[in-house]
């Protein structure tokens, strides 16, 4: 279970998060939409204790992650930022090895177990045939692929993604989604993402969070949230949504 | 990679037997040899006293010396390109060497300070180093959003003001004093002595170990300080530590051999091109390259115009140049 509570962080004098309160259950996917400069990967990067709240905290199965030191917190949520550093000359099969540092600490080399946990994420993903390829030959789906393989070899409870999906075609952006689903249905991967996507945020998530101006407007299912008046006046849209086959797509309308 | 570990060991090892046998007495490898084993009780030496302290006073200091600074330099060069992810960062960037250069001048040149003896000239080469990085530090390294970039920009601003200072306190100084200056400034190692080597030691082995262990942390780095905080590396710490370590070391050595140049660029580039991009392997083959690669340079130095040396900072340079250019060529005709 993740908590956030009162939770409000500010960069100098100006508010970029301001009392969100929310809990996530454990084994569940929660996507956190809004417009641009709503604060979203704000409060990604805090859940991930890469930014300290100015107040409130957040809590992974009730420890505070501002006062976890980063190897106790690597070992509890991953973290899929939205513009990876691909290292150039590193191989597939070493970048997704960096998802076990946490384990063997950085004077000793991986033991068995980690080879092991990254050569069966490899597999599980389809990259096995990329192992040894130069990380910057892969194209962007496959990168991006391999960025989700690195934050899956972490083992950790909970994973954390900033727009995952920017830049993908439409194809690789539901293969990425339903990657991450099977982790979520499988493995009891508990998944908070950012995404500009309505339709795919809806889609993909039991449940939507809308920010704005980083303050937590509307939480709930997400039939619920994609049809709610407020997430049109979020945006300032006409928003429709269609049910196409029972999956709920949204549509803005211009005037 | 074991070919190029085997490879550098072997440029290694003949780096020494240059250092050793090479100058203007011609002393025979086979007796030089013979004369190591009669320390062991193996033998009798055949070296007269004369040749014995020329091996042993003169060229095996400077040749240990050469190995040190070489190693140092070229590792603290990796450690600065991998924690800065910057090809560009050698191991004068946050100021070492503006800080030993005005050090070494105020102790050149008569300043009124009463330390015009070349004995203060290491000592405040050191302590100038020192404060320097301890300034930029102080200046570019603390505070929670602090970044390589802000580290980087406040030892540009500190380099500029020692070096200013230190070229207003030329300006003042005498032609005597200047040429001293100069000389300093170019790097040599031909003031080494055991002393000297006993100073440094500690030092350098002590930093070298730090730097070739932190490589896996390097490694972990190249994927940016965000990304590799959540990967569970303390990066502050990391950073500070290598830092500390590049520096210290660094700083040690400047104060006992002056400036040299290239050597902390070049070697962990070339290195980078024959084992690839890993920090795991760049930091200790850069730590044996640039040993020999040193010993080499300064083999060079003291003996193409012999009795005057050339500066060894320029003589890394013109060998270093076209050893790069070289392997970048054939590294590209490989790949394409």
């Amino acid at each position: 279970m993740i908590e956030l509570h009162e939770l409000s962080v500010r960069a100098g004098s100006t508010a970029l998060i301001s009392d969100v309160t929310l809990n996530v259950e454990a084994g569940t996917w929660c996507t956190i939409v809004g417009p641009n400069g709503a604060g979203k990967t704000t409060l990604v990067e805090t859940i991930a204790g890469l930014r300290r709240p100015s107040h409130g905290s957040v809590s992974i199965g009730g420890e505070k992650v501002s006062s976890m030191r980063e190897r106790e917190r690597a070992l509890r949520v991953a973290l899929v930022t939205q513009h990876p550093i691909v290292p150039s000359g590193m191989s597939v099969r070493d970048y997704v090895a960096l998802g076990r540092t946490a384990y063997h600490g950085l004077l000793r080399a991986p033991s068995v177990g980690d080879r092991q946990a990254v050569t069966d994420v490899l597999a599980r993903l389809s990259l096995d045939e990329y192992a040894n390829r130069d990380v910057v030959t892969l194209s962007g789906g496959e990168r991006q692929r391999m960025v989700l393989a690195r934050a899956l070899a972490q083992a950790t409870m909970v994973m954390v993604l900033d727009e995952p999906i920017t830049g993908l075609d439409l194809r690789h952006q539901i293969t990425m989604l339903e990657l991450l689903q099977k982790e979520v249905h499988e493995c009891g991967l508990t998944v908070i993402a950012t995404l500009h996507d309505l339709t795919l945020a809806g889609q993909f998530a039991d449940r939507l969070v809308l920010l704005d101006h980083g303050r937590l407007v509307l939480d709930g299912p997400s039939g619920e949230v994609v049809r709610s008046q407020a997430l049109a006046d979020c945006y300032g849209m006409n928003l429709r949504v269609i049910d196409v086959d029972g999956a709920d797509v949204v549509i803005p309308v211009r005037h | 990679m074991v070919l190029v570990a085997v490879a550098t060991l072997v440029a290694l090892a003949a780096a020494v037997v240059c250092g050793l046998v090479v100058g203007p007495t011609s002393i025979g490898t086979a007796r030089i040899i013979g004369d190591v084993f009669s320390y062991v009780g193996l033998g009798h030496g055949t070296l007269t006293s004369t040749q014995s302290s020329i091996i042993w006073q003169i060229r095996a200091p400077r040749m240990v010396l050469g190995l040190l600074a070489g190693a140092m330099l070229a590792v603290a060069g990796g450690t600065y390109q991998g924690v800065f992810r910057n090809p560009l960062a050698d191991p004068y960037l946050l100021g070492v060497a503006a800080g030993a250069g005005l050090g070494a001048t105020i102790a050149i040149v008569d300043v009124g300070s009463g330390l015009t003896t070349p004995s203060w000239t290491p000592l405040l080469a050191f302590g100038g180093a020192i404060i320097a990085v301890i300034v930029t530090w102080a200046i570019g390294g603390r505070g929670l959003r602090s970044n390589t970039s802000t580290l980087i920009l406040a030892g540009v601003a500190v380099a500029a003001l020692f070096t200013s200072t230190q070229t207003f306190l030329q300006q003042q100084a005498s032609t005597n004093s200047i040429t001293r200056v100069y000389i300093w400034l170019l790097g040599s190692l031909a003031s080494a002595s055991w002393s000297s080597v006993t100073l440094v030691l500690p030092y350098v082995i002590a930093c070298i170990v730090v730097c070739v262990a932190a490589g896996r942390a390097l490694d972990v780095m190249s994927v940016g300080e965000d990304e590799s905080r959540s990967l569970g590396l303390p990066v502050r710490r990391v950073r500070f530590i290598v830092i500390a370590a590049s520096s210290l070391g660094t700083a040690a050595i400047v104060s006992a051999v002056g400036l040299i140049g290239f050597v902390g660029i070049i070697v962990p580039h070339i290195v980078r091109l024959l084992v690839g991009t890993s920090y795991r392997r760049i930091l200790p083959i850069s730590v044996v390259f640039g040993a020999a690669f040193l010993v080499f340079a300064d083999t060079i130095a003291r003996t193409v115009m012999a009795p005057s040396e050339l500066p060894l900072g320029v003589v890394t340079a013109i060998v270093g140049a076209p050893v790069f250019v070289l392997i970048l060529s054939l590294r590209r005709q490989m790949v394409t």
